[in-house]
């Protein structure tokens, strides 16, 4: 008889649906769309490592990277901004998942059409470490770009 | 009045084809609604159901040649056929020029939706479609002895097979009982919670229904419309005597018939949206050993009824 009163009470209630326009309320602890800061960046790929549904995607070219993420891919576990050291990448509170964030839902006609793509400059590392790391850093990109 | 005439009007007007079929799609949109409201959903539309056949109807089949493909074409006809004619035999109006022993009519049109389910589904030569027959089948077997026994219950208790004479009985603690037994059965007869495995949609599509497509398959929702109508109206004309005494006033019985049918849809919605899906073995033991016992002491006090009183 529990589900009788449960079935009474949704029928006063009325429909909980959102009917277009409206949309749901963000969480504190919603994970949207993923926020890139190239000035933090430093081009290690650790992020496109985690990333299992690879959304993420990074070429190591010569003094730049191009770091690009394919959110219609994104399955939103923010496992790339749990692993980023440099704090460059960001849950978006605000942002919301794709199909919310424009009036009409987005429609694809060729694969990975939504990616947003960031090339960026590799900054020299920080001064302290002299010869020897100068070095490091360059070849480092290139294995993880090719894991 | 020519009584073939009247059968003829019964038949195509009311309450026949002319009002069965838009309050085939009046009740599916009640059903559907009622569901979605208790689940906290919108729901559909009011013209929805009626949409939803003009769209299959304009839709093209795959091609299906041989006598095969025409047996698969000709089941849901007949379906819609029989239910039409199954409504059109309900004593809603004055007079209405039934005869005797239209009630085992009734029952045979009633049921022959069902078969025709159960044979569309083996002739679909689907794997889902056979599995829904089957268990339509099964269930088909269970809910009607139930079925059969209660309304024979009240029939007998009426010494009458005639579908006039019993609108017209008032009623008595057998017939409540009949009616109680009939309601519970009409859940496994139109297939909707907690008996709605043959076209239990999450585990085997539609069932018999999965290799129907366009006017077929709109034919086969038109059927299903129309089996609402004719068992909540059985239900409305039995409960009714009031049916039977607004008879001076044919506007007036028809409006009670119709209120009286969407009042066990409701009831049947609600019994829809708060039960889940049982599997075939819990469904055949609800009717075997729950519900039996009470038609066969149904049968049996109205045999004594019959019989001694």
């Amino acid at each position: 008889m529990n589900i009788l009163t449960m079935l009474w009470k949704n029928l006063r209630r009325g429909y909980q649906t959102l009917l277009f326009p409206a949309r749901p309320k963000v969480t504190a602890r919603f994970r949207g769309l993923v926020q890139f800061d190239p000035a933090l960046c430093t081009g290690c790929a650790v992020c496109r490592m985690r990333c299992t549904s690879r959304a993420i995607e990074f070429k190591a070219g010569k003094g730049e990277f191009t770091w690009s993420y394919n959110p219609g891919q994104c399955t939103f576990c923010g496992r790339c901004v749990e692993g980023c050291t440099e704090h460059a990448l960001k849950e978006g509170h605000t942002e919301h998942a794709l199909s919310q964030q424009q009036d009409t839902p987005p429609v694809y006609t060729t694969q990975g059409e939504l990616k947003t793509s960031y090339t960026v400059a590799r900054r020299p590392p920080a001064s302290k470490p002299v010869a020897a790391p100068v070095a490091a850093p360059t070849p480092n990109p290139a294995p993880g770009g090719a894991q | 009045m020519n009584p073939m005439l009247t059968a003829l009007a019964r038949l195509l007007i009311f309450p026949g084809l002319l009002f069965a079929v838009p309050a085939a799609w009046f009740f599916l949109w009640v059903e559907r609604k009622a569901v979605a409201l208790m689940q906290e959903r919108v729901g559909p539309p009011f013209m929805q159901p009626f949409w939803d056949f003009v769209k299959l109807l304009g839709k093209s089949t795959p091609p299906r040649p041989g006598i095969a493909g025409f047996i698969m074409r000709a089941w849901p006809l007949i379906a819609v056929g029989s239910a039409a004619g199954a409504v059109g035999l309900l004593p809603v109006l004055p007079a209405s020029g039934g005869f005797e022993g239209d009630l085992i009519l009734l029952l045979a049109l009633l049921e022959l939706p069902s078969i025709c389910i159960i044979a569309a589904g083996f002739s679909s030569r689907s794997i889902f479609g056979e599995i829904g027959s089957a268990r339509e089948a099964a269930l088909s077997v269970s809910y009607n002895i139930v079925f059969l026994l209660a309304i024979v219950s009240i029939a007998a208790s009426q010494r009458t097979f005639r579908l006039e004479a019993l609108a017209a009985m008032h009623p008595t603690f057998l017939t409540v009982l009949g009616i109680v037994a009939i309601l519970i059965c009409l859940p496994a007869k139109l297939h909707i919670n907690p008996f709605s495995l043959p076209n239990a949609e999450q585990e085997i599509y539609s069932g018999p229904m999965t290799e129907y497509a366009g006017p077929e398959l709109a034919m086969w929702e038109l059927a299903h419309g129309l089996e609402w109508v004719a068992a909540t109206g059985l239900v409305a004309t039995l409960i009714a005597p009031h049916i039977a005494l607004a008879w001076g006033t044919s506007l007036l019985a028809g409006f009670i018939f119709v209120v009286l049918s969407v009042a066990v849809v409701l009831l049947l919605s609600v019994l829809a949206a708060a039960t889940a899906r049982l599997a075939i073995d819990s469904s055949v033991r609800f009717y075997w050993q729950c519900t039996l016992i009470f038609a066969v002491l149904a049968i049996s006090s109205a045999l004594f009824v019959r019989f001694w009183l």
